[in-house]
């Protein structure tokens, strides 16, 4: 199933199980959703259910507050994450800090869905990766989905749950198509490990998953070293023992991810293993991330500035080699 | 306008003032921190708002003591929370400018300007949504209107026909900066008349607010859309407890305490023989116990415990209504 | 007539699978709204496209007639891919119709993106002696390896890593030959320092441990094996019967020089040239049949089973075949089999006769139509041979015309002694 149209599925399920679940955004009802992601919910469930919002991030995000603590469900849409800066007030002043400012006295559960990442040469102000702002802030869930599955049983989940959810997702992801199964007892607080090995533990999550796998490929082929690639589906919180079971295992540990490297999660992901199983890891953990500049317009300039599957795998050759193994 | 009504109108105007007074007096003492916004002078526009709104969700900025008082809110509970205690409405997490009751409506207090409009705006849509004709109050500060999230909140509001009443307490100073200094329109009801029936009223004249939040809640609740009304008032202190307030001339001062609101509604009072001096000393007794009992209530109070830090963070709850 | 101007010529322009939106990949030709041999003027639309579910106009850019249309309506190319070839100019009066050849269509191979070429990678970090990783240190005093000690004598690097622990282990413990055992019975390392304690491990011991445990040997499928595996599990779903005979051969004069195989090549190779579905290749709406007859052998080398083919077997003479045959093991045995060598059969031959097998049944190789499967000859000359025929393009009409055509071959004199003057 293509992954917007997994995405598409939850939501319909959801707004037809809960007559209070609502969804607003820019373009998200009559046009059917900028990446079609909500594509035919405003012909069936009409102009009061799925609401076409002007072009007003900061009260998007505010208005879903509202109807949050109305007990309304609402799962706003921001166009890309890079408009989600205007509204950065209501995420981290109010939809963060409302509840425990009140005492535990008001619900806020709402969803808040993005793509994020490069696509295709949308330059800088279109082509962020911003999970770790959002991450940050004690207050908020952060999911994220690398494929149809988690796509579908994570959001589902997050409208499910009565605390507010950033939801994010990747732009190119959208139009890949990728097994899909219906999972019970689907958890996205705990990550998956998508592929067993012995080597080296892989973390990483949304598209730079599926460029590690790649990697990850030619490592065994060619070099006969075994990855273990583990997907996160939970930004905050981390699934932290996933992690430390798979490096009791291996002894090393890469981070794998589309944002700059400095203070990105993968620095979070290094830091908290380097101080729980410092005595078991075998190297330094290694961190594969974007480079410290805005994306450029150029093609091939902005492939240089982002992981891709032969710098994963030439980065975890020679640090391998470096390191001993 | 009946005996009761100004009864009422009087006694919480009176215990917001006194209110407010010793909040200041337990500041300098030592016993509230941070930021401390008073309403003296304010009062009949939170009061006369209130009063004349009834029921309906509450949404308001950081300077909220009197709202919540006149919502109805224990003063005991408030005065705890101003003084951190786990007793307090927000048990002590909230503070000043965050006070929440959900029970009552009230959606208090929030210390980014303008941020709540939009909250009051899904909410109002929420509830009509929901088939509830009751509607919203949103009150906002002068310095508000200048902010994008205003504008945002006015068209949205407009545009999905919700039913909110936007009350603007114009008291002309942001922090230290003059309306004429920050805003191009000088009469901020301009601002949305375009888009929704907008009034002025004099702020200080807890009747005419009254009567002006009344017509509008019956407008609101009829016909399901937005109304905005500016109230002119003025606050005898600074902004808030750092602020001297000295930005302001000792005439204009002068001219604002003439027209004290308190002053002004025993005036009317007095003249339409709604209350007799009697009366008002036993409402001026009753106010004095209760706020009494409020600062002994908060002084006697536990402090939160440890624990308390990592609480109220989520509520872990899911909704099984989704199979 | 044509309008052009002078010395100018006439170009042929590519119309491209254009990208409408940054994250399409292919597009599918909905409808044209022009044909070849219309004239389009600039801005015109000529086709209509879908892509990521939404349907575009494809707009001319530039002034010229439609001379051919590559992509037809319904078919699916990538972004870039020419879908169409105008003539640019002024409209000409005589549009050219080319008879286009047919298309062959090549299938869909997933790409399968190659590793990058192997770079200088970097060498090993050197420090010196006293450096080692968290967990190499904690590995080396379960051991009881003193590290530092160990550096200075060079018998461990610094910074010291868990593998060199254990190349460090495997050294000290395990002879060259238990080594390579413990690889190919994949043993786990600390298992066996655990079961053996400070002792030198020898292959006999392991080999006898391996013994005591019942553990098995792991054996990799060659890529010989894995493509037949591949072929065999695609001719399983091919309809097929068979059709069992006993034959007489008792007059094929056959020897050590021109065996019994050789012969039965040539006889069917010949038989062949009057059936020509046993020469045809399955092609879902149309059969592909070749002029002469192509005829596969099944060979054993080693542990691997080959299939090379005998082109032409009709034009040949029995010597030629013979040869050829001899030729073909040869290149098996040494591994030097081209594709050439095992493609074009549509018939094969299997014989395992000279296994005292008395009779069998085969599977047809993946993409041909006939195997026989020749069982050994006994004293009266009575050979049992199964055919086994795909039953898409041989119903058994045919077969037991063929069956019957053989048997008659291999018992007539003249045709015989033809062959063997000709050898």
């Amino acid at each position: 199933m293509l992954y917007r149209d997994a995405l598409n599925l939850a939501l319909d399920y959801a707004m037809e199980h809960d007559p209070r679940v609502v969804v607003l955004g820019e373009d998200v009802g009559f046009y059917g959703g900028n990446y079609r992601v909500t594509d035919g919910l405003y012909v069936k469930y009409g102009p009061k259910r799925v609401i076409d919002t002007p072009i007003a991030e900061n009260s998007i995000v505010g208005t879903a507050i509202g109807m949050a603590l109305m007990g309304l469900r609402p799962v706003a849409e921001i166009m890309t994450v890079n408009f989600a800066m205007l509204a950065m007030d209501q995420f981290v002043n109010q939809m963060a800090k409302l509840r425990y400012m009140s005492g535990g006295k008001l619900f806020l559960p709402l969803v808040v869905r993005m793509p994020q990442g490069v696509a295709k040469q949308l330059a800088s102000q279109h082509s962020q990766s911003l999970e770790h702002f959002f991450a940050s802030v004690p207050g908020l869930y952060v999911f994220c989905a690398s494929d149809s599955i988690s796509a579908y049983h994570g959001l589902l989940h997050a409208i499910r749950m009565d605390d507010p959810v950033v939801f994010l997702e990747h732009t190119l992801l959208y139009g890949m198509d990728f097994p899909f199964e219906y999972v019970k007892n689907f958890d996205p607080f705990k990550a998956r490990i998508l592929k067993e090995g012995k080597d080296i533990t892989v973390v990483s999550y949304l598209k730079m998953v599926h460029d590690t796998l790649k990697a990850c490929e030619w490592l065994e082929e060619r070099d006969g070293i075994s990855c273990e690639v583990i997907d996160l589906t939970s930004l905050r919180p981390i699934d932290f023992e996933t992690i430390y079971e798979s490096v009791r295992k291996t002894h090393r540990l890469v981070v794998v991810y589309e944002a700059p490297k400095t203070l990105g999660l993968g620095a979070e992901v290094s830091a908290r293993i380097s101080e729980e199983l410092f005595y078991y890891l075998d190297a330094p953990p290694l961190r594969i991330a974007g480079e410290e500049v805005p994306i450029p317009y150029n093609r091939k300039l902005e492939l240089r500035a982002i992981p891709t599957p032969e710098k994963i795998y030439e980065r975890i050759l020679s640090w391998s080699k470096s390191h001993g193994l | 306008m009946s005996q009761t009504l100004t009864e009422k109108f009087y006694y919480l105007m009176k215990l917001g003032r006194e209110f407010e007074i010793r909040c200041k007096e337990e500041y300098l003492k030592g016993n509230i921190s941070g930021f401390l916004h008073l309403a003296i002078g304010e009062e009949a526009v939170h009061v006369g708002a209130v009063v004349g709104f009834g029921k309906g969700d509450l949404f308001c900025p950081y300077r909220e003591h009197v709202l919540a008082l006149a919502r109805g809110i224990d003063p005991k509970l408030i005065m705890a929370e101003l003084f951190g205690k786990a007793t307090g409405v927000s048990k002590g997490k909230g503070g000043s400018m965050h006070l929440y009751e959900p029970k009552m409506d009230f959606y208090g207090g929030n210390a980014i300007v303008a941020a709540h409009l939009p909250h009051a705006v899904g909410a109002a849509y929420a509830r009509k949504l929901m088939g509830e004709k009751a509607g919203v109050l949103c009150i906002f500060g002068d310095g508000a209107t200048n902010n994008g999230t205003f504008f945002e909140a006015i068209n949205m509001a407009s545009l999905w026909e919700v039913p909110v009443l936007f009350l603007c307490e114009n008291n002309y100073y942001a922090i230290g900066t003059h309306v004429s200094r920050s805003s191009a329109l000088r009469d901020l009801y301009l601002k949305a008349r375009d888009y929704m029936p907008a009034e002025v009223v004099d702020g200080m004249d807890v009747f005419a607010v009254y009567e002006a939040v009344v017509r509008a809640k019956q407008y609101i609740e009829e016909y399901g859309k937005p109304y905005f009304i500016e109230a002119h008032t003025y606050r005898f202190e600074g902004h808030s407890m750092a602020d001297k307030g000295d930005y302001r001339s000792p005439r204009e001062l002068e001219m604002f305490r003439k027209r004290d609101p308190i002053d002004l509604l025993l005036k009317k009072a007095y003249k339409e023989g709604w209350l007799t001096e009697e009366q008002v000393r036993l409402i001026d007794q009753k106010v004095e116990a209760v706020v009494e009992e409020a600062v002994e209530f908060a002084l006697s109070s536990p402090e939160p415990s440890e624990e308390e830090l990592y609480t109220d963070l989520y509520c872990g709850v899911c909704s099984d209504v989704i199979p | 007539m044509n309008g052009y101007l002078a010395g100018a010529k006439a170009m042929d322009y590519e119309v491209l699978m254009p990208q409408f939106s940054d994250t399409m990949e292919r597009g599918k030709i909905v409808r044209w709204l022009k044909k070849e041999g219309d004239y389009v003027e600039k801005g015109e639309v000529i086709a209509e496209i879908e892509a990521e579910k939404a349907v575009m106009e494809l707009q001319s850019f530039k002034r010229g007639t439609i001379k051919r249309i590559l992509v037809s309506e319904g078919q699916e190319v990538e972004v870039g891919k020419p879908i169409a070839i105008m003539e640019l100019g002024e409209r000409i009066e005589k549009p050219k119709v080319e008879e286009k050849p047919k298309l062959e269509e090549k299938p869909k191979v997933e790409e399968k993106k190659p590793p990058p070429p192997p770079k200088e990678t970097e060498k090993r970090i050197e420090l010196p002696p006293g450096f080692a990783s968290p967990y190499a240190r904690l590995l080396a005093k379960e051991k009881g390896i003193d590290l530092k000690e160990l550096q200075e004598e060079g018998r461990l690097p610094s910074p010291t890593h868990a593998k060199d622990i254990e190349e460090f282990e495997k050294e000290r413990y395990f002879t060259p030959k238990a080594l390579e055992l413990l690889r190919e019975y994949e043993l786990s390392l600390e298992d066996l320092l655990k079961e053996f304690p400070n002792k030198k491990i020898d292959e006999d011991l392991l080999l006898a441990y391996v013994e005591q445990k019942g553990i098995p040997r792991r054996v990799p499928v060659s890529s010989v094996q894995k493509s037949l595996i591949s072929n065999l599990s695609k001719s399983f779903v091919v309809p097929h019967y068979h059709i069992y005979e006993v034959f007489d051969l008792s007059l094929v004069p056959w020897d050590k020089e021109i065996t019994l195989t050789h012969w039965l090549i040539k006889v069917v190779g010949d038989a062949m040239q009057f059936f020509e579905r046993l020469r045809a290749v399955y092609r879902e709406d149309h059969y592909l049949i070749y002029p002469n007859s192509n005829v596969g052998l099944a060979m054993a080398v080693g542990d691997e089973l080959y299939n090379p083919v005998i082109k032409e077997v009709n034009r040949k003479s029995l010597r030629e075949i013979a040869q050829e045959v001899r030729e073909l093991r040869k290149r098996a045995e040494e591994g030097r089999l081209s594709l050439e060598d095992i493609r074009g059969a549509t018939l094969t031959i299997s014989n395992l006769g000279m296994f005292g097998i008395r009779a069998f049944d085969a599977v047809i190789p993946y993409g041909q139509v006939c195997i026989i499967a020749v069982g050994m000859q006994e004293g009266d000359g009575k050979t049992h041979m199964t055919f086994t025929f795909d039953h898409r393009v041989i119903n058994g009409f045919h077969g037991a015309l063929f069956v019957k055509h053989l048997k008659e071959r291999v018992l007539d004199k003249n045709y015989i002694k033809m062959l063997k003057k000709g050898a």
